[in-house]
This record gives C-alpha cells, structure tokens and sequence, in this order.
C-alpha cells in the first residue's frame, strides 16, 4: 500500500493516520514467532471481540501486550490466570486508530513439565555462571539472632513444625512469621514480597523460607528467578527449608543453608537453651571457686617468699654453725680489728657469750 | 545487654580470675560482676518469653 506524504519545501511530512498505516503494513512483513512469558492482566469481556492480557519477561519485568480474538481464545479451554508461564505463537501488528503495538495471538500453549524442565536448568546453568551459588557467597548464620523470620503458607503444617521446632529447642525465641501463597502463579512474587518484608525488619537477623513437600509444579516457585536473587540479595542469612531431601529447589542454592527437616531448620537458626543453662551452670561453678582458687594461689606465694627470705637471713647462717664476733657492736671482720686481752661479744644460733681474745693470728 | 554479650563478658571474668593475675581488691569486685552477669544471662534464659507476631496475614483468595 502506497502512503502519502504532503511536500513542505523540502520536507515530507506524514499524517498519523497514514504513517501508522505505513508501520502497519511493514510489520505484517514479519514472521510469526514463539514467545515465552508469563501471562498478566488477563482482561476478557463477554461484549469485546478480543481478549487481552500482557505477556511479562520472569527475568527482567519486560511486558508485551498480547491480543487474541475471544473465540480463538475460548476455543483452546486453557483456562489461564495470572502469573502462568506460557508459550504465544503469533506476530507483532499495530492498532492503527490508536497506534499502539501489540503481540497479535494465533495460539497459546501453557508450559508443560518439560518446558518447565528444560526452563529450570537453563536459569540455573545462568544464575551458577553469575555466582549466585557460590560457596564463597555462603554467610554464617548467627548464633543469637534477635528475631528469627519465618516465611511460610498461612495454614501449612510446615509453618506449625518449624515454631514448634524452634520455640522447643530456645524457648525465648522471637520469630516474625510472613504468611504468603507458597504454591500456584501468585506464589513467586508473594514470596519475593514476604521475603523483602522481612528484611526490612532491623532486628531480624535469620530468615527461613519453609514449604513442606509437594510435586514438582508445586515447588516451582520456589526455582523461579525473581525470589532466587531475592534470596542471594537479602541482608541477612537464609536458610531454605523447602520440600524434602530429594527436591532441590532452586533457593536451596543460592540460600546460606539448607534444612531438610524443620527440627534442622530449628538446629541451624536457635541455639540450644539447655545447652547453654548447662554451660553456664559450668561457668557459676568456675566463677564461685575462683577467689578461693585465687587465695591460695597468693598465700602459696607468699609463702615461698618467706622462704626465700628467710634463707637469706644471717639466722640462717648462724643455725648451720657459724657465728658472728662483735666488738663495740661492729662485726670483726679481720684479726687486726682486735687484740689479746680486748673483750668480745659472740653471737650464735641460739643465745650469745662474752670472750677475752687471747691471741690474734 | 544481650545474652551473648553478658555470657562473654562473664567468661572473661572467670578466665581473669582464674589466670591469678588480678590483685585481691580487683577480684572481689570482678567476682561481684561475675556473679551479676550470672543472673542477667540466667534471666534471659529463663524468664525472657519467647514472642510470635505475624508480619502480615495473607488475605483469603
């Protein structure tokens, strides 16, 4: 189709109506092609002609509005909601009254098992290849947190287990429980939600993400990419406790630990308060014996400075023997400080005696 | 004061007491601070009631 210009000088210049024509009619020059996305904004209404939804990139957010004629859509019976992974086959066209752009539906497919399969293992082969795995990311849990943050189903027996669990093993424990879907397509982004909550808190220095066990669609969200860097981005040490042994969902890597019951999960997050009665018990006993422990312990060396001291007194000396000569109360040291006839004091170890010198030598 | 923080205080305690190093004067008030920050972390354990608030109910579907 030809679209006219007006000439302006030497400017051509389109109308709306006609440029839009003009990208119209190029679009439909594309190949119709497979988009992958998750369905949002579902809008069907029995007196419109099509039905619309919009088609959302789980990595990034990007959104693609996507239409398709309501019978053409009735007729699959796919019974979509919000939040559904799907496969659209169809090609770009524009509205051209209103020039808005859009994903013209030929059909919809919903992700079967092996869509979702293969979708899991090519988001974890990326997010390994970003390090999001890493053990060297792995923080260490706190021995003390002040709260613990529980993210769990609102009614789930999983969420009942881990506060028994914990408030067994420490009963002063605090714990922020976050109540959130856990399973089904709004289950991902409530739980990155619940997540985020959490971390908001200041005083919460532990989160655990619990689920009990489901099939595989079940623990689905718990792969999907917006709460698995949630996960790895959180402020604060995670531990997963998701499903069972066997199941490894996706937050089982990027979190810091991973229970596999919630008595592990209780383990990893409180300590133990007869333990700790036990060792303080231990630490009273310690601390009551030490002034004794510390007495003695001066009194021995009191004593052996006595000992010492006394070693080094002249009674000592004199006990061993020997004896100390005087004359005028000055010790004599050599014969020529006397003479005979001159008069003496003689001390000994025990008692003393007056001499006359009779010769010096 | 939190538990961790008055256990390890006390630890030290003991441990500077027990080394022999601290003149008598020093000890008898260490002891006292000792045998304070028993209590305190013995309170903590056993009195502190553990607490269960839920950040934000979800709203039925």
């Amino acid at each position: 189709m030809k679209v006219e210009a007006e000439q302006y000088g030497d400017r051509m210049v389109y109308s709306v109506s006609a440029f839009n024509r003009g990208v119209a009619t190029w679009l439909t020059r594309l190949p119709t092609v497979w988009v992958e996305g998750e369905v949002t904004e579902l809008r069907r209404q029995e007196r419109w002609q099509s039905v619309f939804l919009t088609l959302k990139d789980p990595g990034d957010g990007a959104c693609l509005p996507v239409s398709m004629p309501r019978g053409q859509f009735d007729g699959l019976r796919l019974d979509l909601v919000d939040g559904e992974r799907v496969h659209v086959f169809g090609r770009p066209e524009l509205f051209e009254a209103r020039g808005d752009f859009r994903f013209r539906a030929l059909s919809i497919e919903r992700f079967g098992l092996g869509d979702h399969l293969a979708a899991l293992e090519r988001l974890k082969q990326k997010l390994a290849a970003e390090g999001l795995f890493a053990p060297t990311r792995k923080r260490r849990l706190p021995r003390f947190p002040r709260r613990v943050g529980l993210v769990t189903g609102n009614d789930a027996a999983a969420k009942r287990d881990v506060l028994t669990a914990i408030t067994t093993r420490f009963p002063p424990a605090r714990v922020v429980v976050a109540e959130t879907y856990v399973q089904g397509p709004r289950a991902a982004p409530a739980l990155t939600t619940a997540l985020q909550d959490l971390c908001a808190r200041p005083d919460v220095d532990v989160i655990v993400l619990a689920r009990g066990g489901g099939s595989f669609e079940d623990l689905l969200p718990f792969s999907d990419e917006r709460l698995v860097r949630a996960v790895a981005s959180c402020r604060v040490p995670i531990v997963s406790a998701v499903g069972h042994e066997q199941d490894t969902p996706l937050t089982d890597l990027a979190a810091d630990a991973r229970a596999s019951t919630p008595s592990v999960a209780a383990r990893l997050v409180v300590p133990d308060a007869d333990e700790l009665r036990e060792r303080l018990t231990q630490t009273r006993r310690r601390l009551q014996g030490a002034p004794l422990l510390l007495l003695e312990r001066k009194r021995a060396r009191l004593e052996t400075a006595h000992g010492r001291l006394r070693a080094l007194s002249p009674r000592a000396t004199l006990e061993r023997g020997y004896a100390i000569v005087r004359t005028d109360r000055r010790i004599v040291r050599t014969s020529a400080e006397i003479e005979p006839g001159s008069h003496v004091d003689v001390e000994l170890g025990q008692g003393s005696f007056g001499a006359s010198v009779g010769e010096t030598r | 004061m939190t538990y961790e923080e008055a256990r390890r205080e006390l630890e030290q305690i003991v441990q500077q007491l027990e080394s022999g190093q601290a003149d008598l004067d020093s000890a008898i008030k260490l002891w006292e601070r000792g045998e304070e920050l028993h209590r305190i972390c013995l309170e903590k354990l056993d009195s502190a009631q553990g607490k269960i608030e839920t950040l934000r109910p979800i709203e039925p579907a």
